[in-house]
């Protein structure tokens, strides 16, 4: 808070009667009188608001979920300052930016993942996701969000949505494997995984979560006579498997809503995260027409968008017979689409990245009608990636993308000026 | 009653320390110097030489074109000569006249008798207000008898009599309402006749119920004239914004209020009107609010134009310990660099504060807060990137300006009050149109040049 913003009670001038010296004058360009906001002030609360989901994290996955978020975090301030000193420029760590791009990568990965990935992705996020753009300000992507895409690629198997820490009974971690290997066995050998590679299994009914395998295998040397046969039962028995997961196979709702569930450390609480984005956004500082836009984006197209079965059956290496089925949760009214829009919305990283990754002021749009366009844009992205595409965690690459387009959006969005005509 | 207002804005607190003190008549101080540059557009030219006796009121310089104004001796004494003053406004040096008091205070021949306007033709009441050296007491200093005098063509229906006082701090124009309503009544009655408009308006912010009450029941007897609650939002005075939320009228981009079928008088100039037209006495005093953290006993004063800030200084107890002297509000005062200054007709207010406002000029994190409180609907963000890119050598900045709206600006430091990275937006906006007014001036001389050096060649060729 700045003392100039604030009316000061006038108090007794110490100057004597006799002619004061002149004092020595400033002389600022008007406006004379400052906001309180500050960045340092708005850096510092986005971090502030990330800490109750900071530290409901090593309550759902353990120390290490701290380790994570401190390697990443001061990784991020170091990078920050190294680079500073390099560049010539003053260091402005203590701003607060630097730590919330660390808390914001490490938040969007796994609790199992080694020691490097956090500080690989801090560094990439902030050394060239950020700096090489200018720093603060003059990056085009989140950083946080290019630092987790990289290590996504360089890191796979850490990385990999179904290795994510398991949650039991009492809360510990355990490490499940593949689901590669645990798919074949059912629906139960998975329950294990992050709720949205769960479903996406479901859905799919796909062996794990192998990019771009969407068939259901029905059945090897299956008999001509039985192809037709094969193929109904194979379709019959993914439906089967989205309504069992729908109604038992998924964590509860509420789990889901508190955070115990499978998942990146911070993105599992959807109740703490949307505490403090309460905050932010009576603060101004996270305008409402992103995170609106996107849930509703998704929560619209979960219900439009049909979720797509492809059933086939071979023999030998032929695919002898294939069939595509679509269902539409619209037709499961009322109560298993919501349940199944429920999921959509608290699973993956909706939650953080529609409240604390998309809203990043650097990298979304500037007014609200172009706020509402970059929203909309990343949920139809990610329900599309979620519903179509090879890899079930949308969410980064859909904010990814439409931070590519803000300057787009922002040329055709900002207001008409005074004065002139439309 | 509807609240009117504009779209954008922000919420400063008010600070309006001297509200509730009435204003004080400063004792006249034995010497003022009057700097001639009084007004927006042409400085008027001394009238008087060293030595010359004046009476108060008398004229000292006259205008210098038509958008230019007269001005008179504050107070009656000796001319003792024209000396070179910093001008509060431009921080260049002027000249200015310099009258050492002879205590008598004497009006000059002809001045401060009552006088009936009402039998005044509208051309005359022009006259009569340039003659009265009256010029926007809010600070933009602009001619009044230009502003009264509508270009050919263009027909006022409404004047409106702005005592929005959107500035923090100050409160000379709300201590005016409220102790000298039937005044402003009167000024605003003039500027109907004068016009030939039929509507009236007095426009004040809601936080000042008592100015509101007051100035309602002035006006009652003034035909087609009523009061116009504001909701209290800066820049809620600004011209432009003032006839939007009055009117609902948009004046056009490049153009002036008579666009938009108005006409906008500060209080303290429908005050000046009436006293001009009803009791013939030119401009030669204004209130001005002396406040801010570093003034022991801030205060409203009526003190004659040329007064000293010294004269101020001591009056309302300001010492040494200040940082930042500011002529106007703290929003679109002016800084200065020194305290040998004189009250002119539009200064409103002197601020002192112990500590100026810092200007971080961090980096824009495209917060987008600058774009939504902008009451011209700018992009303030990217002007002051294309200044910055300027700065950094880039010619072409200039022309992207201009794209985005440049010219429409109105300074009013909107988006540098809301600025997180408290940027310094208004100053690069300000260096920019400066650089292309230099562009220009460059081209036009480059034509020039051209133009006789063809004209050369070609009596050449006909010799």
């Amino acid at each position: 808070m700045s003392a100039q913003a604030e009316p000061i009670a006038p108090k007794p001038a110490a100057a004597a009667k006799t002619e004061p010296a002149p004092p020595t004058l400033v002389v600022g360009h008007w406006p004379h009188l400052r906001g309180k906001d500050s960045i340092a002030r708005i850096m510092w609360s986005v971090a502030a608001c990330l800490v109750p989901a900071a530290l409901a994290s090593g309550w759902f996955f353990g120390i290490r979920a701290y380790m994570h978020i401190g390697l990443a975090a001061a990784t991020a301030v170091v990078t920050e300052a190294a680079i500073q000193r390099l560049r010539k420029v003053p260091v402005t760590v203590s701003d607060g930016s630097a730590v919330v791009t660390g808390i914001l990568t490490a938040f969007c990965l796994p609790a199992q993942a080694g020691w490097y990935v956090p500080v690989v992705a801090s560094l990439v996020a902030v050394a060239i996701a950020k700096q090489c753009f200018g720093g603060l300000g003059a990056n085009v992507w989140n950083p946080a969000l290019i630092g987790r895409a990289f290590v996504h690629v360089a890191y796979p198997v850490d990385l990999n949505p179904s290795s994510y820490p398991v949650l039991t009974s009492g809360h510990v971690t355990a490490n499940l494997g593949t689901a590669g290997d645990a798919l074949p066995a059912g629906v139960q050998a998975i329950t294990g995984a992050s709720p949205l590679a769960q479903m996406k299994a479901a859905c799919h009914a796909v062996t794990g979560a192998t990019p771009g395998a969407n068939q259901l295998k029905a059945g090897v040397e299956a008999a001509a006579a039985d192809i037709q046969a094969a193929l109904a039962q194979a379709v019959q028995q993914a439906q089967d498997q989205i309504h069992a997961g729908l109604t038992g196979g998924l964590p509860h709702l509420g789990d889901m809503l508190m955070g115990s569930r499978g998942g990146s450390i911070g993105e599992t609480s959807a109740l703490l995260l949307a505490l403090g984005a309460v905050y932010l956004i009576a603060k101004g500082w996270v305008r409402w027409q992103i995170p609106a836009a996107y849930f509703g984006a998704v929560i619209l197209g979960a219900l439009a968008l049909p979720i797509h079965l492809a059933a086939e059956v071979t023999q030998g290496t032929a695919v002898v017979a294939s069939r595509d089925q679509y269902l539409w949760a619209a037709a499961w009214m009322p109560e298993l689409a919501w349940k199944y829009v429920a999921y959509h919305v608290l699973s993956g990283g909706l939650v953080l990245g529609a409240l604390y990754m998309a809203t990043d002021m650097v990298t979304s749009p500037l007014t609200g009608r172009g706020m509402l366009i970059f929203g909309a844009g990343c949920g139809v992205l990610t329900i599309l990636i979620r519903l179509y595409g090879g890899y079930p965690e949308a969410v980064c690459y859909s904010i990814l993308l439409m931070n590519t387009t803000v300057a787009l959006i922002d040329r055709y969005t900002l207001p008409r000026i005074f004065g002139h005509e439309k | 009653m509807r609240k009117a207002t504009f779209p954008g804005g922000v919420h400063p607190p008010p600070s309006k320390l001297t509200a509730d003190s009435p204003t004080v008549a400063l004792p006249l101080p034995p010497r003022l110097v009057v700097p001639v540059a009084q007004n927006l557009g042409a400085p008027g030219k001394p009238a008087v030489a060293k030595g010359e006796r004046v009476n108060r009121g008398q004229t000292i310089a006259t205008p210098d074109g038509f958008v230019s104004a007269w001005l008179h001796a504050p107070t009656s004494g000796t001319v003792t000569g024209i000396e070179r003053v910093v001008d509060a406004a431009s921080g260049r040096q002027f000249d200015a006249i310099a009258i050492e008091s002879d205590g008598l205070d004497e009006w000059a021949d002809g001045c401060d008798q009552p006088r009936d306007w009402r039998a005044i033709k509208p051309e005359e009441i022009r006259k009569a207000v340039a003659e009265a050296g009256i010029v926007g007491m809010g600070g933009a200093t602009f001619p009044t008898h230009v502003k009264l005098t509508p270009p050919p063509g263009k027909t006022i229906d409404t004047i409106i009599i702005n005592g929005a006082e959107c500035e923090p701090y100050l409160t000379c124009d709300y201590r005016l309402m409220l102790e000298r309503p039937a005044d402003i009544a009167t000024g605003l009655e003039i500027c109907l006749a004068a016009t030939g408009a039929k509507r009236g308006i007095v426009a004040i912010e809601d936080n000042k119920p008592e100015a509101v009450r007051v100035m309602t029941e002035a006006v009652r007897s003034v035909s087609g004239a009523a009061v116009q609650v504001l909701e209290t939002k800066y820049p809620q005075g600004a011209e432009k914004q003032l006839i939007l939320a009055c009117l609902g009228r948009e004046v056009p981009t490049g153009g002036l209020p008579s666009d938009a079928g108005a006409i906008v008088q500060n209080v303290g100039t429908a005050a000046a009107i009436a006293e001009a037209l009803a009791h013939r006495r030119p401009m030669t005093e204004r209130i001005v609010t002396v406040s801010g953290d570093a003034a022991a006993r801030p205060g409203n004063f009526r003190c004659r134009i040329g007064t000293p800030v010294r004269a101020l200084f001591e009056k309302a107890g300001v010492g040494a310990d200040f940082e930042a002297l500011v002529f106007g509000g703290p929003l679109m005062g002016k800084a200065q660099f020194t305290t040998e200054l004189f009250v002119k007709k539009g200064t409103s207010g002197v601020l002192v504060f112990r500590r100026a406002a810092a200007y971080d000029n961090g980096p824009c994190i495209r917060c987008g807060a600058c774009v939504r409180h902008c009451p011209s609907y700018l992009n303030p963000s990217r002007l002051s990137i294309l200044g910055e890119s300027f700065l950094d050598g880039n010619l072409d900045a200039i022309d992207a300006a201009m794209g985005i709206g440049l010219m429409d600006c109105i300074l009013c430091g909107t988006c540098a009050y809301v600025c997180p990275a408290r940027r310094r937006i208004i100053h690069l906006v300000e260096m920019l149109r400066g650089e292309r007014r230099k562009t220009l001036e460059r081209k036009r001389e480059k034509q020039r040049e051209q133009q006789a050096h063809l004209k050369r060649e070609a009596d050449k060729v006909k010799s």
